[in-house]
């Protein structure tokens, strides 16, 4: 606590204090994973006495299946992220995106959708975007609609329920409206770009014009080199919230989650904690949803399939290592409220 | 040129990596962490690391003070500066799952992951248990009820069972399975077709209550069975073990209550409407049991239809 209220009132008074913000950055980490360790550590004694408890084997196995399942996304994330912090330079962007906001909100949304990535791949893609001068709230929309809107989430949803296109349009439609309707709001409470470690940006610029010169194989090398350095910054998160998100399906029932959602604002609620909670692949998510069917209403399902790909367990971990604090609370708030609000209006229809 | 410790640390973790994902696909152990139809998505990691790796080796020794390209307009970690409380954690938390990878062998789910999940039927009604059988000592009660003929629960009457891990089924041979389902007198729950089959019979328990059916499943209880009620059970795996969902059938025969959880069994039995929470739903009611050991494909997979043939 007494870190971060540090942090926020080192924000404010700006750049002279920059070194000093840095270092209270890497305590509120350093609390963060010290946390992480100290639980780890007992599992670890726990490991020498050879009776792993079956409980533990268990957990092991779903920790490995989420990163088995989600690194070579953030492999292809991370490659993705080195080429563009390589070869697309700040002057590209500044021509490429819109000067009004709304229509950079509009057009980072439907290049997310276009864009096939899942909700893990896509943070240092958006870190690496938005380092580069793309405005936040362009980068909000690139990371709301990526993960949500794609082929292959739009074939499995599909599928997932019984061969019926309404749900993937109910989704691909809500989610997207919902996506704009968060980034337009990002656009007018956010002026800076609420990066964790933000540079000046006069440096770079000079910079990257003599980078141009190089040739192309060191330039390729070093986009590697970028990617390496990438995956070992974004992994660390990407496992402490696998492996918080592997605890909590071990232990907590979310059965006892079920028995909450009596009405449908309660069983929309739940249906949204349980997407937060399970942190699925939002290729895999339909499936879930899917079951849930005779359990809950249609609304409360759309809820889960909207919001699961946009904010969830392990990616908030992961955006807190690439923003400011502050901002993925009320980012967060956003998105849980905004998709709440879409998705009962959808029902009103 | 310098030896620089971290970038051969960093070298390490890569090869362990590589080593990691290549050795899942070499022992078949990906099959108890993901779908193996999307095991292309894991060797292409494999193959990713394998270059990453090459090219972090080229790091390792280097010029003490070689000057960085983009020295200003990044912000991660180089690895090139001191070390720090901070940076041991973050190497010690991308090893871990490497060492537990590496140390503990994968688990088959069992019981206690779904009591946790919910036997989606009953959810309305019934309460939460965390139960934790082990999942090794099992059926030594039950082998007195045991019949030892051997039904051949596979024996379907089509040839070709796609495999379960590569559940892809062509549009004339899906028809064909499930026009078999709906006619034939006893249904085949084969792993290929099981969740279709399930889905169908759930949402028509009428039009198959008499016929006769033969599964194999683990078995699976709720607080509130009676003694002679157990769910026949199976984990399906969309995608990777994380998003597992618990489906089965609710059995029941006299003496259920000898038969412990996470026992595997092969059954006979017959279809029968039932209630179950004040809900409709198909019951089992089991004439014929066997134990049997755990297969070797514990899980199930959704099938996916192939356009055109």
């Amino acid at each position: 606590m007494i870190s971060r209220k540090q942090k926020s009132s080192n924000e404010e008074r700006g750049d002279s204090m920059q070194a000093r913000q840095k270092k209270s950055v890497n305590i509120s980490t350093v609390f963060v994973l010290g946390i992480l360790v100290c639980s780890l550590v007992p599992l670890f004694l726990k490991m020498d006495s050879l009776k792993l408890s079956n409980s533990f084997l268990q957990l092991n196995t779903i920790f490995l299946s989420i990163l088995i399942e989600a690194i070579p996304f953030v492999l292809i994330g991370v490659l993705i992220a080195g080429f563009i912090q390589i070869f697309i330079t700040e002057d590209h962007i500044r021509a490429w995106i819109p000067k009004n906001k709304f229509l950079a909100v509009l057009m980072s949304c439907i290049v997310g959708a276009a864009f096939p990535a899942c909700e893990c791949g896509i943070v240092p893609i958006v870190r690496r975007l938005i380092g580069k001068g793309v405005p936040l709230y362009a980068g909000v929309g690139f990371l709301l609609t990526g993960p949500l809107i794609n082929p292959i989430v739009i074939l499995s949803t599909y599928m997932a329920f019984g061969n019926d296109m309404e749900m993937a349009m109910l989704r691909m439609v809500v989610g997207f409206v919902a996506a704009l309707a968060i980034a337009l709001v990002v656009s007018v409470l956010f002026r800076s770009n609420q990066l964790k470690n933000a540079k000046e940006h006069s440096h770079s610029h000079t910079h990257v014009k003599k980078k141009q010169k190089q040739p192309l194989v060191p330039r390729i090398s070093e986009m590697f080199k970028h990617s390496i350095d990438e995956f070992f910054d974004m992994s660390k998160y990407l496992i402490a919230g696998a492996f918080v998100a592997a605890f909590l399906q071990t232990y907590v029932s979310t059965q006892s989650l079920l028995q909450l959602g009596d009405t449908q604002f309660q069983s929309t609620f739940v249906m949204m904690a349980l997407a937060f909670v399970l942190s699925l692949c939002s290729e895999a998510d339909a499936f879930i949803g899917a079951s849930f069917r005779n359990v809950f209403p249609t609304t409360s399902i759309l809820a889960f399939l909207v919001y699961g790909p946009m904010i969830d367990f392990k990616n908030t971990i992961m955006l807190l290592s690439v923003f400011k604090a502050k901002f993925v609370v009320i980012l967060f708030i956003l998105i849980t409220s905004i998709v709440f609000l879409f998705v009962t209006l959808s029902s009103l229809l | 040129m310098k030896f620089h410790f971290q970038h051969f640390l960093k070298a390490l973790l890569l090869g362990l990596f590589t080593l990691f994902f290549a050795n899942l696909h070499l022992t078949g152990d990906i099959s108890k962490y993901i779908n193996p139809k999307y095991d292309y998505m894991s060797k292409m990691a494999a193959i990713l690391f394998f270059i990453l790796l090459l090219i972090q080796l080229t790091r390792i020794w280097q010029e003490k003070h070689s000057h960085h390209a983009c020295s200003h307009s990044c912000d991660h970690d180089h690895g090139n500066n001191h070390w720090s409380f901070k940076r041991i954690i973050g190497y010690s938390i991308v090893a871990f799952p490497i060492i537990t990878g590496f140390m503990i062998p994968p688990a088959t789910l069992d019981s206690s992951i779904a009591a946790n999940k919910g036997f989606l039927l009953s959810q309305d009604n019934s309460e939460q248990k965390d139960e934790d059988t082990a999942a090794g000592s099992l059926m030594e009660d039950a082998e007195s009820l045991v019949e030892k003929e051997n039904i051949d629960i596979y024996s379907s009457d089509v040839d070709d069972i796609a495999l379960p891990n590569e559940n892809y089924v062509s549009e004339s041979e899906y028809d064909e399975k499930f026009r078999l389902l709906q006619e034939s007198d006893t249904i085949q729950m084969a792993d290929d077709m099981f969740s279709t089959y399930y889905a169908e019979i759930n949402d028509n328990p009428k039009s198959y209550a008499g016929k006769k059916i033969k599964m194999s499943g683990f078995v699976f209880k709720e607080e509130g069975f009676t003694g002679n009620q157990l769910v026949l059970s199976r984990f399906l795996i969309t995608h990777c073990i994380a998003d597992a969902s618990i489906i089965g059938f609710l059995s029941e025969f006299n003496g259920a209550d000898t038969i412990k959880e996470d026992t595997w069994v092969d059954i006979e039995g017959v279809l029968e409407l039932g209630s179950y929470g004040g809900s409709e739903l198909p019951i089992i009611k089991v004439t014929s049991l066997n134990v049997i050991d755990e297969p070797s494909e514990p899980y199930i997979y959704p099938v996916l239809k192939l356009l055109g043939n």
